[in-house]
């Protein structure tokens, strides 16, 4: 292991996330709030502290960055920039906890976007864009923004990239990895500039626009309001955040294809066309429950439904009304998509709807395998087989995903939370979505829970961000053998 | 004719000996001495050891004096280098054995004639039509097609039961009054006949017959077969033939696929989403009982070892399979599977040397076929202009003993040849003929 060169690459985050918590200071300028001075001095004091770690390690061997290396850099990278990440809101004073505060920083950073504030509006808007700021750097990922922009990280970039973006298959544009991140970070930043123009049009103003992109793209969920996005009542704003999610949702290789004109993309793709299908169905069939209800109005009955469906199912958790009250079918069914996840690619997070279609499909076909032992039948993705190594890679990440969970769930209740919320607050921020079930739902935040399950919680949130492989991993006694 | 062969193996081999017998001058080019002092004791022919890429070598050989350059060796990409290099030697024309059909698609976007490889030929691609032609025509032992089907020559097995038995060849026909068939060979305790008219059908003839599309159901019927559809089909081996027969077949049937090689199977099912591919040894009854055997109506061996593929095609026939087809690529076992009971087989090298004697013949030759097991080819002429064949009626024509003109087609239409037909310009004829008067027959359709 190089430690010199793990330790060089870390300096290197935190002088990065020093240097983005900065970033907010114009709107606390604009709109004359009291958190400039702790912005600017916490941005410079955690900047320094990287770079000094950076500098003194500069001369480590540069050439080196194997697997091992790889997983810890990442592991340890998320962590220490959600560690340094919150002390602006502790030295402020708004989140005087710091436990709270680095949960909220870990969601921020995971886009999970499960908040401890019940005020959000309280926060001075520096430290608001700081929040959001955190979705937007964790969506697309902070090695992946590295290697996009700053040749700092050069040769070994394919391993960190390998361990921030696990995925089952690798997607990459373009040969070398440097470029694939270019076109990544272009992509997002187009769609990002994108919806905070239209937003702007529906009516919001700059800030929240741009806050709400950043949420949206990353599939985060933190918002500026405390009623979340119900406070834009604005069915076209509520529209855009729908269509918008649903893109950070999809695999963003196929909007690499689709800038470039290449739409048969699209209809061979098994994971979008699942994803489509899927997302609109069950936002029909929840739509059709509803009908009953005495207040059914067909269309907001609709975009309700395919509101919280999209947000979901992307991991986003942004939260246009609260479904607690819905039909308990309907709580049913949000319980389950907290398991679903976005597309491989996206910057969503949970299981995934590959790794379901894989595994649903490899099932089914293993009835098939029943009646014929001695046949080969692969299952298809794409038209294409798939490897057998692939799909045991899967149930044993769809195993350790539940088994995660389950473990979770139990310690949750075990500090002390009731069943429901213990179910719903473990898959939620193990899903990276945000708003879960019972006392941590859609309208009710984590603010109430006990220190050590907020740090469960959070542990759980990193977990599920780096696809549980990458952190799990360095618990191993294989990791650490020579 | 002045032709250089590259590679000797058994396409080279078989093709040289053919030639030779047809006394064209051969010269072959091998790399393998032994294999060269072998064709040069079988075959009248000149040989030369070295590398067909070579400048020297081929400089050696005559290449600018010769007529046809074959390239024939194990290799794709020296069978291309050896055409392309040949032809900017001064070769008129070239051919080169690919192994596989990506370059004979149009849409490749490679113009191969350009590059100096004037034809192209794919043996596994053809063994892998005649397949399917004779799972399609389910009762025939051999199926030939010429221009799309417009006319086919099938060979077909008489059982002892069949109605025609002891019939006369005049008194069937007579039966008909339009005729969409005509007997053309019988082939009778090893020796093929050119029948006439009062020739007598007999129980275990191979009878064949040229026939138009509407003439098969009249043939099936006369000898008391069925042409059954077909539903279900096994191929054992999972070779470029197979994976080609399965593809061809997948849709349409039950197909399964049998390969004993772990990687290969992974890789055919990802190839054959329609087929159901099984990874075991072909000889394993078990595994054939397991996969349903019994059900199957047809079983393909495809394997690149004859012996395989003979033994496990007598034991589907043993299991009571309706037809079980074998690839046999040596030539020495031919008149074997005949005698032990098997239905049909395929030979991609006799294939692949029929489909290239044909840039060979003069006359407007446009395809050749060696009737596999029996000593006997049919020919496709174009008629040219002038030439004796248009003179007369076919009645009036003193064709050479051992020949019959089966059919031509006109126009786009098949038509089967009688009495009173008359050739014109520009039709082709099909013909069947015995081998050594090949070159008899030929002079009929030079103008």
């Amino acid at each position: 292991m190089n430690f010199k060169r793990v330790l060089n690459i870390l300096g290197f985050l935190v002088l990065i996330t020093g240097v983005f918590m900065m970033f907010g200071i114009p709107f606390s300028i604009y709109y004359g709030d009291n958190d400039i001075a702790v912005l600017l001095l916490t941005g410079i004091g955690i900047s320094v502290i990287g770079f000094s770690f950076w500098f003194k390690t500069r001369n480590a061997d540069k050439s080196d960055i194997g697997k091992r290396e790889g997983y810890l850099i990442v592991t340890l990278g998320w962590v220490l920039m959600s560690l340094f990440g919150a002390l602006p809101f502790v030295i402020h004073g708004s989140i005087p906890n710091y436990s709270d505060a680095f949960f909220e920083t870990m969601s921020g950073f995971t886009t999970t976007g499960a908040s401890i504030l019940s005020d959000v509006e309280s926060l001075p808007h520096g430290l608001l864009f700081w929040r959001s700021l955190t979705h937007w750097i964790g969506g697309m990922g902070i090695i992946v923004l590295s290697l996009a922009v700053l040749p700092l990280l050069g040769i070994g970039g394919m391993q960190l990239y390998a361990a921030e973006v696990p995925g089952i298959t690798k997607d990459k544009f373009h040969p070398r990895v440097k470029e694939t991140a270019k076109r990544l970070w272009v992509i997002y930043m187009a769609l990002t500039f994108l919806e905070t123009v239209l937003l702007m049009i529906a009516g919001m103003n700059f800030f929240d626009a741009l806050n709400h992109s950043f949420a949206t793209l990353a599939t985060g969920g933190f918002s500026t309001k405390n009623n979340s996005t119900a406070y834009f009542t604005s069915p076209y704003i509520q529209y855009i955040l729908i269509v918008f999610m649903f893109l950070a949702g999809m695999n963003f290789t196929l909007h690499y294809q689709m800038i470039h004109k290449n739409f048969s993309f699209l209809k061979k793709n098994d994971e979008f066309k699942a994803y489509l299908f899927f997302t609109i169905g069950v936002s029909v069939f929840i739509t059709l429950i509803h009908i009953p209800y005495v207040d059914f109005k067909p269309e907001e009955s609709f975009r309700q439904s395919l509101f919280h469906v999209v947000s979901l199912i992307t991991t986003t958790g942004f939260v246009s009304s609260d479904y607690e009250n819905w039909a308990i079918f309907s709580k049913m069914i949000f319980l389950i998509l907290l398991f679903i996840g976005g597309s491989a690619g996206s910057t969503g997070g949970g299981i995934k709807v590959v790794r379901h279609l894989l595994l649903i499909k490899n099932g089914f076909l293993e009835l098939k395998r029943l009646l014929h032992p001695r046949a080969v039948i692969p299952t298809r993705l794409n038209g294409k087989a798939v490897t057998p190594e692939i799909i045991s890679n899967v149930q044993a990440f769809f195993i350790l995903y539940m088994l995660v969970f389950v473990l979770g769930a139990i310690s949750l209740s075990l500090l002390g939370m009731d069943f429901i919320s213990s179910i719903g607050g473990a898959a939620t921020c193990l899903g990276n979505i945000g708003p879960g079930l019972g006392t941590v739902g859609p309208v009710s935040n984590f603010g109430h829970l006990p220190e050590l399950a907020k740090w469960l919680l959070s542990l759980l949130m990193l977990f599920g961000r780096l696809e549980l492989f990458t952190v799990l991993i360095i618990f191993t006694p294989y990791f650490w053998k020579k | 004719m002045r032709i250089i062969i590259a590679g000797m193996g058994d396409v080279g081999y078989q093709l040289a000996k053919q030639l030779s017998i047809e006394s064209h001058d051969i010269i072959a080019i091998d790399l393998d001495q032994d294999r060269l002092s072998y064709s040069d004791q079988m075959a009248d022919i000149l040989t030369i050891n070295g590398s067909s890429t070579s400048v020297s070598v081929l400089k050696q050989a005559g290449i600018d004096k010769a007529d046809l350059l074959v390239a024939v060796t194990a290799s794709e990409e020296v069978n291309i280098t050896t055409a392309i290099i040949g032809k900017k030697l001064g070769v008129k024309r070239t051919i080169a054995r690919i192994f596989n059909d990506e370059y004979l698609e149009p849409e490749s976007g490679v113009n191969f004639n350009e590059l100096g490889v004037d034809f192209m030929i794919y043996p596994e691609g053809l063994a892998a039509i005649e397949t399917v032609n004779l799972i399609n025509r389910t009762a025939a032992t051999d199926v030939l097609e010429f221009e799309d089907g417009k006319l086919s020559v099938m060979g077909i097995r008489l059982d002892k039961n069949a109605p025609i038995i002891h019939k006369k060849i005049f008194e069937v026909t007579q039966q008909f009054q339009n005729v969409d068939f005509r007997v053309v060979a019988i082939h009778r305790n090893f020796r093929t006949i050119v029948p006439r008219g009062n020739d007598q059908f007999l129980a275990n003839d191979q009878v064949f017959v040229i026939s138009k599309p509407q003439g098969h159901d009249a043939i099936l019927r006369l000898s008391g077969k069925e042409n059954i559809q077909f539903n279900n089909i096994m191929i054992l081996g999972g070779g470029k033939i197979g994976r080609r027969v399965a593809s061809l077949l997948s849709d349409k049937m039950t197909v399964k696929l049998i390969d004993n090689d772990t990687d290969k199977a992974f890789e055919l099912a990802d190839q054959l989403p329609n087929t159901l591919v099984i990874k075991g040894d072909g000889r394993d009854i078990d595994l054939l009982a397991q996969e349903g055997i019994i059900d199957v109506d047809a079983f393909v061996a495809l394997t690149e070892d004859a012996e395989t593929n003979i033994i496990s095609c007598l034991m589907a026939k043993h299991l009571g399979v309706k037809k079980a087809i074998a690839l046999v690529d040596k030539v020495d076992y031919i008149p074997l599977t005949q005698t032990i009971g098997l239905d049909s087989l395929i030979n991609k090298k006799l294939t692949t040397a029929n489909n290239i004697v044909r840039f060979i013949k003069k006359g407007g030759l446009v395809s050749y076929s060696t009737l596999e097991g029996i000593d006997a080819v049919l020919l496709e002429y174009v008629a040219q202009p002038g030439s004796h064949i248009t003179q007369s009626n076919l009645a009036k024509l003193e064709l050479p003993k051992g020949t019959i003109i089966g059919g031509f087609i006109r126009n786009d239409e098949g038509h089967i040849g009688v009495g009173d037909s008359k050739i014109n310009a520009g039709d082709k004829v099909v013909v069947f003929s015995l081998p050594d008067v090949v070159e008899k027959l030929e002079k009929f359709f030079v103008g």
